[in-house]
Formats: structure tokens, sequence, C-alpha cells
């Protein structure tokens, strides 16, 4: 299959790439002396040629080590990773989950009034929701609910799920407005078509004909979405991290780049690209179970 | 005939104010005005108020409108050349060739492509043109396939075939058969990439990776406004709001192109 | 009483009367016909008294004595529910594709509040209606079974809760013409056994005689002569109905005047193409195996056979446009090469005419310019001024006004279309035209309109004629010999009419019996 080549790719690439980046780790804000900073690269195997380095890392993955944070002094990578991906990974699968709820109920009462009012106004309502970035809704909601009503958590994680709210709605919104189009869309779509009109012409009700018949098809557009709204969701974290200040994976990943802390920021991209890979891995396997057609390629 | 278009209106007049408003107003987007540190707004030659700095906020909301449609529209010229020939290459050629090369589109569809922008931003540097370019690179993938998508359909059409039959050469085909045909469509997806780039862009320049002082863009200030909201909320709300104004504006515009040319 | 009666119906949608004054009825065991051009009402008539089209009906519509005029849908949908079962055209669409035929067969059964069947009880209504393997059938999805047995489940379903009434629109026209007369008699089979009244609705009327009772003929929404099927076509009383009966092709008809042929002009010699098989799986398909043809100057070889037999990638090698994989084509003796290799000079020869008329146009050019394009390529002494007369002389050669150069294909009529296809392909001067399926598309009016071009072309310019076709009948009224096709290979070959009194292979004889 596909997905190891590729992720194989993405990892050689992103780690040429980081060591071809001016700058190294070790370049603070005072120079170090020659010999202390000769030291360190020998300590961490900086000073081996490349390929060599490269050889060294994918061994040392595949046995689950992802290397010491160069910047992170105390902690590996791995450590890193597990403080950070279970912030990142709850974020994601409740704005997720939150999205399709939304998304579909909306689409589905907008379907059964289709060309009415009320259609009209909720595929006006998603379309801006798409179009509503992270970075634009975190910070206004921090705003409104957290500095104004003073209700919810500005920054950080507290007790409870408090300071969950924000960040997942923000996250949630513009995926859900996409959904509810393309659950709307689907519907429409499949209750012009022939098989419906088939199950019309036995005398069944409209809500049997759309439940049974009708909504399987209607949710593959929804199902193919699934894997483009993981990648989305997983760079929408990284903005809601910054903003509300919570310690996820994304908030690792912006500073590693800007500190050249190479392992970590090899290790979660490498963590990513697999997650999304799994995850359109799923949502090909939901795409089979809802139109049969696919199966057989 | 305006009301069906009220959104692409919408746009261009944003837009024409954007290029317009510099020679009217008096104060540039860099400029500092000692005497008006946070002035809110309508108080003096300050339409919308000063920033912290005591820089004129209308001013710098053109100023950022321009740099990040330019670079937006740049972006999607770049995804829009680049996706039409990847996909109509794929589309033309068929068979192993096509394989191949929408694997290479499905594996890459897969990338968490931010981050690959983010990397390179962090290890190039931070000039303009990367902006472009990158920016460009992470949505010509739906343009190849819908174009591929499109491509495959036509070739097996038998106009196409009668063009073969009357004796009109490979390249005679694809310039003057098929890709007036595709123009709607993919001038359709142009218009809908174009929001997905200022969205990027947006989101680099919030990070910190995009556009640089002392240019300026929407992210920026709206990274600035966010930074600043518990003082004046209005330095979040007027990029902010212009912000998703243009992008509602835009995707509905190119919603409609697509359907009327599916 | 008759089991189903409409009087004076109207249809209307959106405000325009799209039907008007439509009198038919159905009598139990019987078959009613409607036979019209696309475009004339006759689906409109059958499904909108049941609720299933956007019109609205008025007049009245008594089923089994319950008044669907006056019903409201509740009532209606009863009524569809246990009184009537629906076959439509296509099948691959008309079933749900995510449910396997076994669950909406038993849908089907239970529908007017029958108890659940056994399974037994449902593999034996699928090998009621002629499906072999029916207990397999039962798990497959739609999409798995063939064109053919898709409509044989469409026909099990529809009549598996017993109704009273079975209405078929457009039942076997996207079918193949040796399935046609399957599904006919099954039809008749199904109707005589279960005293089922049947609306049949078609645009082809050979497929609907001898099979139904009643003729309705509908033109422009309106009725314009009806009574019992023999009486109308052996005595028709309306002009249209004349010239519709006249356009069928029949095999009973006599035969056409026919241009005297002459020399050899094109051979093929054990041609074959195979192509790989789609996807990943191994292996090539042999699409067609050993075809030796001969076509003469100003001939017409009538190519013949069902789907799948393998005479469009005929058609397409020999034209020029499709792969050759086996065999050698010869041209007035010299080889001709295959597709990729064809100099413009060849090009000229052979000419191609589709099936879908507005599909073979580009639909971003004008009528002039999609004419010219051959000149473009293989007459380039001439100048623009040139080419456009040519263009006016061809329009002229296919009866087709000078005002149709500057129109773009959306706007044309099918048979307009094909017209301007037709010119395009002739304006070069070929020597020969591959026509693949070029009527089969068409209203039966407008193909016989067409077939009467061709027949003139043919006579005025001495061409040749490849002739692809499922039709048969159509094909005698233009050619002199004939080819029958079948799984890829050339079964029988002839003289025309001596292939037709006298055929020799099962194949031949199954496309003669669906005339």
């Amino acid at each position: 299959m596909t997905a190891i080549p590729t992720l194989l790719v993405i990892i050689l690439a992103s780690f040429f790439l980081m060591r071809l980046a001016p700058g190294g780790p070790f370049d603070g804000e005072r120079p170090l002396d020659p010999a202390t900073q000769a030291a360190l690269q020998q300590a961490y195997g900086l000073d081996r040629p490349l390929w060599e380095q490269a050889w060294l890392y994918i061994s040392r993955l595949v046995q689950g080590d992802f290397g010491p944070s160069l910047v992170y002094r105390d902690f590996t990578v791995s450590e890193l990773i597990a403080q950070g991906l279970p912030i990142s990974l709850t974020l994601g699968g409740l704005a997720i989950l939150l999205a399709l709820l939304i998304g579909v109920t909306a689409g589905l009462f907008a379907a059964v009034r289709a060309g009415k009012a009320t259609d009209k106004t909720i595929m006006m309502l998603a379309t801006v929701a798409t179009a509503l970035p992270t970075f634009v809704t975190g910070p206004a909601l921090a705003l409104f609910f957290g500095l104004w009503l003073g209700l919810l958590p500005v920054s950080g994680t507290g007790e409870g799920g408090a300071w969950l709210i924000m960040p997942v709605v923000a996250l949630a919104l513009p995926v859900s407005g996409a959904i509810a189009k393309l659950t709307r869309a689907g519907l429409a779509s499949v209750l012009k078509q022939d098989h419906i009109r088939s199950a019309r012409a036995r005398g069944l009700s409209e809500t049997k004909i759309m439940l049974k018949h009708g909504l399987r098809t209607a949710m593959v557009p929804v199902a193919s979405y699934l894997g483009p709204a993981a990648a989305g969701l997983l760079t929408g974290a990284v903005v809601v991290e910054t903003v509300f200040g919570l310690p996820g994976l994304g908030r690792y990943f912006v500073q590693g780049a800007l500190n050249r802390d190479y392992p970590l920021v090899l290790g979660v991209v490498t963590l990513y690209a697999a997650l999304i890979i799994l995850f359109n891995l799923f949502a090909d396997l939901i795409y089979g179970w809802l139109d049969p057609r696919m199966r057989d390629g | 005939m305006l009301k069906t278009h009220l959104a692409l209106f919408l746009v261009l007049v944003t837009v024409a104010l954007a290029l317009v408003l510099p020679f009217l107003l008096p104060w540039s987007y860099d400029q500092i005005d000692w005497n008006a540190v946070r002035a809110p707004a309508f108080s003096g030659s300050h339409l919308f108020g000063t920033d912290e700095i005591g820089r004129d906020r209308l001013a710098r909301l053109a100023a950022g409108t321009r740099i990040t449609l330019m670079v937006a529209i740049a972006a999607a010229l770049v995804s829009l050349i680049v996706g039409i020939a990847w996909g109509a290459t794929a589309g033309w050629i068929g068979g192993r060739v096509d394989e191949v090369m929408m694997r290479i589109v499905d594996g890459l569809y897969a990338l968490p492509f931010m981050f690959i922008v983010i990397l390179l931003m962090v290890v190039f540097g931070r000039s303009i043109l990367l902006v472009f370019v990158g920016i460009g690179l992470v949505e010509w993938l739906t343009m190849a396939r819908v174009v591929r998508g499109q491509v495959m359909a036509l070739k097996q059409r038998t106009f196409i075939l009668a063009a073969e039959a009357a004796g009109t050469p490979s390249i005679t085909i694809m310039l003057r058969h098929i890709l007036p045909n595709i123009a709607g469509v993919a001038l359709a997806y142009l218009m809908l990439t174009v929001p997905q780039v200022v969205m990027v862009e947006s989101f680099l320049s919030f990070l910190g990776l995009g556009v640089q002082e002392p240019l300026t863009s929407l992210g920026i200030l709206v990274k600035e406004g966010a930074d600043d909201m518990d003082m004046t909320p209005l330095g979040l709300a007027l990029p902010g709001g212009l912000l998703v104004m243009i992008l509602v504006c835009l995707t509905i515009e190119g919603e409609r192109l697509r359907d009327r040319f599916s | 009483m008759s089991l189903y009666t409409i009087r004076n119906l109207a249809v209307d949608i959106a405000g325009n009367r799209l039907v008007e004054e439509v009198s038919l009825t159905v009598e139990a065991g019987q078959c009613t016909a409607i036979i019209g051009a696309s475009g004339s009402g006759k689906s409109l008539t059958c499904l909108t008294p049941f609720g299933l089209t956007p019109g609205v009906a008025s007049g009245t519509m008594l089923l089994d004595g319950i008044d669907l005029g006056n019903a409201d849908a509740v009532r209606i949908r009863d009524a569809r529910r246990r009184l009537t079962g629906f076959i439509f055209q296509q099948p691959l669409t008309a079933l749900t594709p995510h449910l396997t035929v076994g669950a909406q067969l038993q849908e089907a059964t239970m529908q007017a509040g029958a108890a659940r069947p056994a399974r037994r009880e449902l593999a034996l209504k699928l090998e009621r209606v002629g499906l072999s393997r029916a207990d397999e059938r039962l798990d497959q999805f739609p999409h798995r079974l063939s064109g053919g047995e898709r409509q044989r489940v469409m026909i099990a379903a529809a009549i598996a809760h017993n109704p009273k009434l079975l209405i078929a629109d457009e039942p076997t026209s996207a079918l193949d013409a040796s399935l046609r007369a399957e599904i006919m008699d099954l039809l008749d089979e199904l109707r005589a056994e279960q005293r089922l009244g049947l609306l049949l609705v078609s645009h082809d009327l050979a497929s609907v005689e001898g099979h139904a009772d009643q003729l309705v003929v509908m033109d422009k929404g309106r009725v314009v002569e009806s009574g019992p099927a023999s009486d109308v076509i052996a005595d028709p009383k309306q002009d249209y109905t004349r010239r519709l009966i006249a356009a069928t092709p029949r095999l009973d008809e006599p035969g056409p005047k026919l241009s005297q042929p002459g020399e050899v002009l094109l051979e093929t010699h054990l041609m074959g193409v195979e192509f790989a098989r789609p996807g990943w799986r191994r292996g090539k398909l042999q699409a067609l195996a050993d075809a030796n043809i001969v076509v003469r100057q100003g001939e017409a070889l009538a190519i013949v056979g069902g789907s799948g037999s393998g005479k469009s990638t005929l058609g397409r090698a020999i034209a020029g446009i499709g792969p050759v994989s086996q065999g050698e084509i010869f041209w007035d003796g010299l080889p001709l090469p295959e597709r990729r290799k064809r100099s413009l000079a060849m090009r000229r020869l052979i000419q191609p005419v589709f099936q879908d008329p507005v599909a073979s146009l580009d639909p971003q050019w004008r009528v002039l310019d999609i004419v010219t394009e051959p000149l473009r390529n293989l007459r380039p002494d001439l100048t623009r001024v040139e080419r456009e007369e040519l263009a006016q002389q061809a329009l002229s050669e296919v009866d087709l006004a000078d005002d149709f150069l500057i129109r773009i294909p959306v706007s044309l009529s099918g048979g307009q279309a094909q017209r301007v296809a037709i010119a395009r392909a002739i304006i070069a001067a070929p020597r020969l035209l591959v026509l693949d399926e070029a009527t089969s598309a068409l209203d039966p009016l407008v193909g016989a309109g067409i077939l009467e071009l061709l027949g003139r072309l043919q006579v005025e310019n001495g061409l040749s004629l490849l002739f692809i076709t499922h039709d048969i009948a159509a094909a005698r009224r233009l050619c002199h010999r004939i080819a029958v096709m079948e799984d890829g290979r050339i079964v029988e070959t002839g003289d025309m009419q001596t292939v037709v009194e006298n055929s020799r292979h099962p194949a031949t004889r199954k496309l003669i019996a669906a005339s």
C-alpha cells in the first residue's frame, strides 16, 4: 500500500529539510565557545555525515525512539509527545464529533425543508461557518466569553472540562459548516435519483424512503470529506493551542520549528502524517460500507 | 443582476477601496502619529482610530487587504497552472502514467501540508516569493484532481474521436477542444481556491511565519488585534470581520460558478 | 368494467399544460401500449395519476373502482402500495445500490401487508422471471448484475405483492435487441398467468408489435389515434400514425432498391483487438477476433450484433480511432496502418459518425467550425472562403439551411445535430463512412429521415457505408450485405436478403426475432 512509502518519504524529506536550514539548535543568544559546541554536537550525533544520521534516526524510530529533544534538554521527544498528544487528540476528537453532530443535523433539517426559507438560512450560515478561520473565532470567543462575560477560562488547562469548550467550538465550526453543506447536497441529489422513485412507486412513506434508501448514499460525500477534515483539524489545532495557551502537540511543533529542535519537529510531523493516513484508511472503510459499488474498486 | 452577485460586488468594492484609499488618506500604513496613540474611532483624521503604536487603523486595514489579496491571487494562479498542467497531462495520457501521477496526488493529499510549509518557511527564510509559491503548492492538488477528472471524461466523448478522425493533431485537440471545455470548471475552482489561500496566508502570518514587517497583512492585523483585544476589541473586530467577509463572499461566488459548470 | 380507465386527462407542470385530453383503458390480462416520440407526454400520462412526477393531473382516473382524481396523496400512495407495480427504464439506477437484491425483493413482497417471505419463496420469484442461480442472487448487490438481469429483478419486485396493474415506462429501451424480445415475452407470460393489466410506454413501435392489444399513439401531449393494435397498424387513419408506421423498419416490408457495387475497396484479414483488463486484474480481454470483412465501392455493409458483440470495436479499428492488435486492413489492395500511423491522406478516406449526435459535437464550437475541421487538416490548400463555401455545400447536402452555420450544438435537435455530424463526415469527400449506431438514439421518425439521407448520399456520391447497428430491420433498408457478430466474432455473412430469409446461426435468428 502507498501508506508506508509515503510515510518514509515524509520522514526523509523533513529530515533533510531541517538539516538544510541555516543555523543549528545550539545557536542561542550567547555564542558558545567552539570546544563546548563541538562536544555538544558530538554528544547528539550531529557531526556524523547526513546519511548516517538519517539511517540512525529511522532505525531508532522503528523501535519507537524519537530521540532526545534538543531544546527541552530534560525530555526525550517521546516524552514530549506523550504529554502533548492526549491534549491534541482530545481537542481534535471532540471537535470532529461536535462537527458531525451539528453538521449532519443541520444538513438533514435543511434538506427536508429544501427550497424554503429555513433551508436557505441554514445553508448561508453553513457557508459563513466554513469561512471562519480558527484564529479569528478563537480570540473572538476568548474575548466574549472569557474576558467580558468571565464564563470560561481563557488559557491553560484548568480542572474539569471547561477549558475544552471554547477551543473545541472554534475548531469545530468551519468543519461543521462543510459537513452541513455536504449532507444537504448529498440528500438533495439522492432524492432525485431513480432508485428513490422506485421506492416511492412501491408506496413507501417518505421518511422510510429517506432513511432506508437515501441516507447511506447521501452520506458518501461526507465520508470522503472526513480524511481532509482530519488534516484540517490537526492544523487548526495548532492555532487553537497557541491562542488558548494549551500544551498540545501543535504548539510544540511551532516552537520546535522556530528553535530548530530537529527531533521534536520530525517526531511531530511523523506522528501527524501517520495519524492522517490512518484516518484516511478508516474513512475509506466507512465509504465502502456506505456504497458497495466502491468495494470492488 | 446586482442582487444575485451581491457577494462578488462586495469583494470588488473592497478591492477597489483598498487600492484607492492610500491616495485619499492622510496617513500611510506605517506612519506613526505620536499625538494619537490608541485613539478611538472617529478621532480627528483617523476614521477608525489608531493602534497601540499610533498607526492609522484604516490605512493598515487597506494595506493589509492589498497584501493579503495579492498573495492570494498569485498563489491561486500558481496552483491553477500547476494543477491544470498535472491534471491535464495525467488525464490525457491515461494508463500507467495517469495511475502513477494520481497516486502521487493521493499520497500528497494525506500530508499535513501546513507543516511542510512551515518547515519550508523556517528553512528558507521568509521571502515573499516563498510565501506565494509555498501556499500555491498547498492548493494545487484539488485543482489537479478536478482537471484530471474532467479531461478523462472529455477524452471519451465522441467529438474528440471525431477530431482525431478529421486529422487534428493531439496538441491542437488539447488546446482547442479540451481546454476550452474545462475553462469553466477551472475558473470556478480558482475562485474557491482564493479563500483557501487567504486562510493559509493569514494563518502563517498569525504564527509569525508569513509576510514580514514592515509589510502587513490581514493575518498580522488579526494577530495584533488578538494580542491587544482586552484593551481595544476594535483592533480584532475590524480585520477579523473584513477577513471573514472576503472569505464568505469569494466562497459564495465560487460555489455558484462551480454549480453552474458541474 | 375496465381495470384502469383514464378520460380527458390533463397534466400541468408549473402552469404549463403538457398533456391534454388523453383517454385510454387497460383491461385485466391485456396490454395497452402508448407509442410516441420523446416529449410526446407518454411518461407523464402514465406516472402523474400516481403521484410520481412533479406534475398535477386532472380529469377522470379510475383504477379498480378507486377515483384517483379526487384522492389525496395518502390514498394515492395506498393505491400504489396495493394495486400497482412499476417498471422503469434504467435498470442500473432504479435499484438501490446499498441494499441486496434479496432485501429489496423482500420489501416489495411485504409492501401490501404480506408476512415476511421465506428465502425459498424469494428465490422462486427470481426463478420465475428467468434468473439463474436465484439463491446466490439474493445476496448480491445490484451493480453485480447485468442490465438484463437487473430488469428481471425489477419485474420480480414489481409483481411481488400481486398487484392488479403493471405500469412499464420504456422497460426495454436501455436493453440489447435480443434481450428486448425476451423481456417482452416474459411480460406477456406474467400477464396471462396473473391476469395483470399492463400499461406500456415505448418510443419504438416495433418492440410492442405483437404484444400490445390496444395501441395509443401520442404526439405533443395529445392522443393522435387509438384502438385495437392490429387495426391501427394495418389501417392507420391519421397521417402521423401512417408516417410513424412507415418509419419503423420491418423485415417483411419490400426490399430497398440499392445501387450496384463496384470493386473491392476495403478488406480486413483476421483482424483482432484486445484490451488490457481494467483495474489491477491480469490478462487481456479479446474484444474482437479473426474478423474478415469486405466492402466494395458504393456498397453498404451492415454489421449487426448485440451489445458486447464487438461491432463498435470493429468500426473504430477500421476508422482509425481504435486499436488494432492482430491482423491487417487493406485499402485498394495496399495495407492501411493502424491508428497512430495513419497519414492525413489516409484519414481523408474514412470518416466516422457516432450514436449520440450532440455528444459528437464540441459544445463550445459553432457549426461552421465543426463542419470545416476536417478541411483544416486534410485540405490545407483551401482558403478560409473556400472552406466556408464547402461548408455551405455540405449543409445543403444534408438538407440544412445556411443559417445553421452560426448555431451551437446545444441549440440543435437530435436530428439536426446528426445531420451536422454527417456534413462534417462528408465534407472532405471520403470514400467510406463508418456509422456506429448512427440512428439508434434518435426518435423513429427522425431516424427514418437520417436513413433516407444516408441512402441518398450513398447513391449520389458513390459512398461506401459500414453500418453498425443492433437493429437488423433498419440495416435492411440501407445495406447490400450483412455480417452478424457475437462475442467478438463474425458468425454469419452474406447478401442481406438471403441471410434474413435463410439465417443459419442462432445469433442471427435471435436478432431477427427481436425486430
